[in-house]
């Protein structure tokens, strides 16, 4: 068995077929990295740019692409100025000290950024290089916020919490491109998350190259062409030792499931991950702006003109479940609930909401939620 | 401790809507039901007045319940509509056989015209026949294309404005999860419709759209309502089979993203840069298709040459195959010339072979159904013992314990050991998760195969 590339033995296999050397391996991978940068033709020279690392495999592989960019001496220098940040939960101790380690290996300097920030309205720029101080009162309350969601809700909400932090320090670092390493395989499962959870109109900015939905700063994502296939070889080679950690780790979520499913559906079929990443491409988003957009994740509302959608059809069977509606045949089913937040199923849905973030907002108690969504 | 009925608060609740979670008693559930139901009918305009409407049956639950509530309605709300059954015969030993009879029992019943088309006399094959020549894969594309046309065919010879579908929420999901699992973009968009079909063709409508199997299964079963439950006997590794096991993963994790699932395909939109097909007409069997020549022709093509693998797969590949079929039929020395010649007499020689199938089978058709009218009336009450019993011993019922077991409420569980004594004790419990799964399993075909007018599937 010899590499497809050049003549050498074999050391990789891709897709169970495909065989490369390690050294035709590396550069492609190298080059799946640039070209997704290089086709979007989002970089200007120098542009200040803020990483988000999770000490994982594909943040470890990122941050060693982005080092190995800025060190090249030539044409092909990646002319960016990196900035990281760190997002931990109290419980990842462990995650934090590798973080810190890994960067001073690089000689790169991190922002570390408790999650319980996201309640904070005052903006700070934390020390660089050390763990800061938690404030226990608000890191109680945002425990508990979580907490009072079932998992689901609670791992869409972290993401959505993630991209708000993202971009709250992209903008204190004057950055106006952040990094994020999500692999084709986690966008895969997100598609299938965003769906699950009524997100269809907001994939494009979910899953695609670029999340625009904030005016300023833009979430890319670099490494979707590569797959975690790829990413275990390439640590392998490089000799890097990632901390395994999973976002999604809640056994009794949709996530979790539809992980599950889609690492089982790989398994069958090698072409499952490709092929959803492809359609994902091809889904577009609701470009209609004057319709609002949600305050917690930020998508603009869908349109609401057509004749029926299950939304409506969830609020009628909520409507003719309950008490106080009598069998008058004659009354119009559609407005009697739909400003009462008590028992409508989609409190403050296309008013303050989109549908998946209402949803959310109907799953927790309303006392815990930070100040700028007081007001629901 | 009963739950009292959320909405009427009288009397206990017999069950929880897994849509909303709300309880509700047995009278106030099929109150809610059947409105909702009205309410999707009159909110999406699926009908007009004075209408006739072809119910596309199958015997299973969700055609079933469709035709009742179909009746109900169209009494209580005066909806003015001539409902009709249609219903296709396969010809799948020991399943549709089986389930015909039932809809035959829905026809008396509900008082309503009953059309049956057979594959074989519309398509010269019974599904058993094309099984022996294609193996046990495969063989729900040729059962999905074919019932797509076939309910086309049947409802322009009823004369019937639209063709109502038994898809329930659930199918509609699923449909969606599989068309992102196989990248198929053009029905990924089409597929939440609630009314499908282009110009000049006869739309179909999906009643049962925002309905729960869950829920139609109670309804069916609170109503006492006589409906045939046995998976198909073909039921094949089909791949919709993976997207169905997730959902039911999914669902029973959170049970409202069957809806949160269809309002993500119904707000989806597709990039415009993205180029879709367009629909048009089979231009040898006049029937609608996104090719030029249409699926089911194709199918039939390869059926009837001896290539059954025609159809199956790339479009590439089936022209490759038909060039090498015809190639060993010319013997000659220039042979890919000849081939290139050939392949267009075929397609005119076919066509005139079709035409006059077609009539041929047009005839057939009506002395079937003759023959099944006079056959039926004697043997009513026959069947009704049948199948009753049949229900009970081919294990549809175990679903049903399942699903009583996971949403009635406790109350009434003795109720359920009455009903059905042979699941007291010991066996109640046995029932739930490990039977619950394997039922599951087995139905991997019940979309594609078990009732009418799949269109998303197959091909």
């Amino acid at each position: 068995m010899i590499c497809k590339k050049c003549d050498s033995p074999k050391t990789v296999v891709l897709r169970q077929k495909d065989f490369y050397c390690d050294e035709c391996f590396m550069i492609s991978t190298n080059h799946k990295f640039r070209a997704c940068l290089g086709k979007n033709k989002i970089l200007a020279p120098n542009e200040k740019v803020l990483i988000c690392l999770s000490g994982g495999v594909s943040s470890s592989v990122l941050l060693d692409l982005i080092q190995y960019g800025i060190s090249l001496e030539n044409t092909k220098k990646l002319r960016i100025v990196p900035f990281f940040i760190h997002i931990f939960d109290v419980e990842s101790k462990t995650a934090t000290d590798f973080i810190l380690e890994q960067c001073k290996k690089y000689n790169f300097n991190v922002y570390m950024v408790h999650l319980s920030d996201y309640l904070n309205t005052s903006c700070q720029l934390p020390e660089q290089n050390c763990i800061p101080e938690v404030n226990c009162d608000v890191a109680n309350q945002f425990h508990s916020m979580q907490n009072s969601m079932p998992p689901t809700a609670r791992n869409d909400l972290l993401l959505t919490i993630k991209r708000t932090l993202f971009i709250k320090y992209a903008k204190l670092l004057q950055c106006n491109i952040v990094f994020t390493a999500e692999t084709s395989n986690t966008l895969a499962i997100k598609l299938l998350c965003n769906l699950a959870v009524g997100r269809g109109s907001q994939v494009q900015n979910d899953i695609g190259f670029s999340d625009t939905r904030d005016e300023k700063v833009r979430i890319i994502r670099p490494m979707r062409d590569i797959s975690k296939e790829e990413l275990d070889y390439y640590i392998k080679i490089k000799q890097l030792y990632p901390i395994c950690n999973s976002s999604i780790n809640n056994t009794n979520s949709l996530q979790s499931v539809i992980a599950s499913f889609v690492f089982d559906l790989q398994e069958n079929f090698q072409s499952t991950i490709s092929t959803v990443c492809k359609t994902a491409d091809k889904i577009g988003v609701c470009a209609d702006r004057t319709l609002g957009k949600c305050l917690i994740c930020e998508s603009n509302f869908n349109d609401v003109n057509f004749k029926l959608s299950a939304l409506e059809a969830t609020s009628i069977s909520r409507t003719v479940s309950f008490a106080n509606i009598s069998s008058n045949h004659n009354t119009d089913l559609s407005n009697i609930f739909k400003n009462d937040s008590h028992t409508a199923v989609f409190p403050l849905v296309h008013k303050y909401l989109c549908y998946g973030c209402s949803r959310i907002h109907s799953e927790m108690k309303r006392s815990t939620l930070p100040p700028h969504l007081q007001i629901l | 401790m009963p739950i009292p009925c959320r909405r009427c608060c009288v009397k206990n609740a017999v069950l929880k809507r897994p849509k909303t979670g709300d309880a509700l008693c047995k009278e106030c559930f099929f109150w809610a039901f059947e409105t909702e139901i009205h309410y999707t009918i009159t909110k999406a305009e699926l009908f007009n007045k004075g209408d006739s409407v072809a119910i596309a049956a199958s015997g299973g639950k969700d055609s079933t319940v469709l035709a009742h509530v179909m009746k109900t309605l169209n009494q209580q709300y005066n909806y003015g509509l001539n409902l009709m059954l249609l219903s296709i015969d396969e010809g799948i030993t020991g399943y549709r056989d089986d389930s015909l009879e039932t809809v035959k029992q829905n026809r008396d019943d509900y008082e309503m015209p009953l059309k049956i088309l057979s594959y074989k006399d519309l398509y010269g094959w019974t599904m058993d026949e094309i099984v022996a020549q294609i193996g046990r894969k495969n063989n729900c594309t040729f059962c999905g294309v074919f019932r797509r046309q076939a309910l086309d065919r049947g409802a322009a010879l009823l004369g019937v404005k639209c063709i109502a579908t038994g898809h329930n929420a659930d199918d509609i999901a699923e449909t969606v999860l599989m068309n992102v699992l196989r990248g198929d973009i053009a029905r990924l968009k089409r597929c939440t419709a609630i009314t499908t079909g282009s110009e000049g063709t006869i739309p179909r409508v999906k009643p049962l759209k925002y309905t729960y199997e869950k829920e139609i299964v109670m309804y069916a079963h609170y109503k006492k309502l006589v409906y045939f439950s046995t998976e198909c006997v073909f039921a094949p590794n089909a791949y919709r089979g993976h997207a169905r096991a997730l959902l039911k993963d999914m669902e029973k994790v959170r049970p409202s993203c069957i809806m949160d699932i269809i309002y993500s395909g119904e707000t989806m939109s597709v990039k415009e840069q993205v180029t879709l097909p367009t629909q048009g007409i089979c231009t040898r069997c006049k029937f609608v298709s996104s090719q030029e020549v249409c699926k089911a022709c194709v199918l039939l093509e390869g059926l009837n040459k001896g290539l059954p693998r025609l159809g199956i797969g790339k479009s590439s590949k089936a022209k490759r195959m038909l060039e090498e079929y015809n190639s060993k039929q010319v013997n000659g020395t220039d042979l890919l010339a000849d081939a290139v010649n050939d392949l267009n007499d075929v397609d005119l020689d076919k066509s005139n072979k079709i035409d006059s199938k077609k009539k041929e089978c047009c005839g057939n058709i009506d002395t079937t159904c003759n023959k099944n009218k006079s056959n039926c009336c004697g043997g009513t009450g026959k069947c009704n013992n049948q199948h009753s019993s049949a229900v009970h011993e081919n294990g549809g019922n175990q679903k049903l314990n399942s699903l009583l077991e996971q949403y009635e409420l406790d109350e009434s569980s003795n109720i359920q050991d009455t009903l059905h004594p042979e699941s007291n004790g010991a066996n109640a419990s046995d029932n739930s998760d490990g039977e619950y799964s394997k039922e599951e399993e087995d139905d991997t075909c019940s979309s594609s195969c078990g009732k009418m007018g799949s269109l998303q599937i197959g091909f």
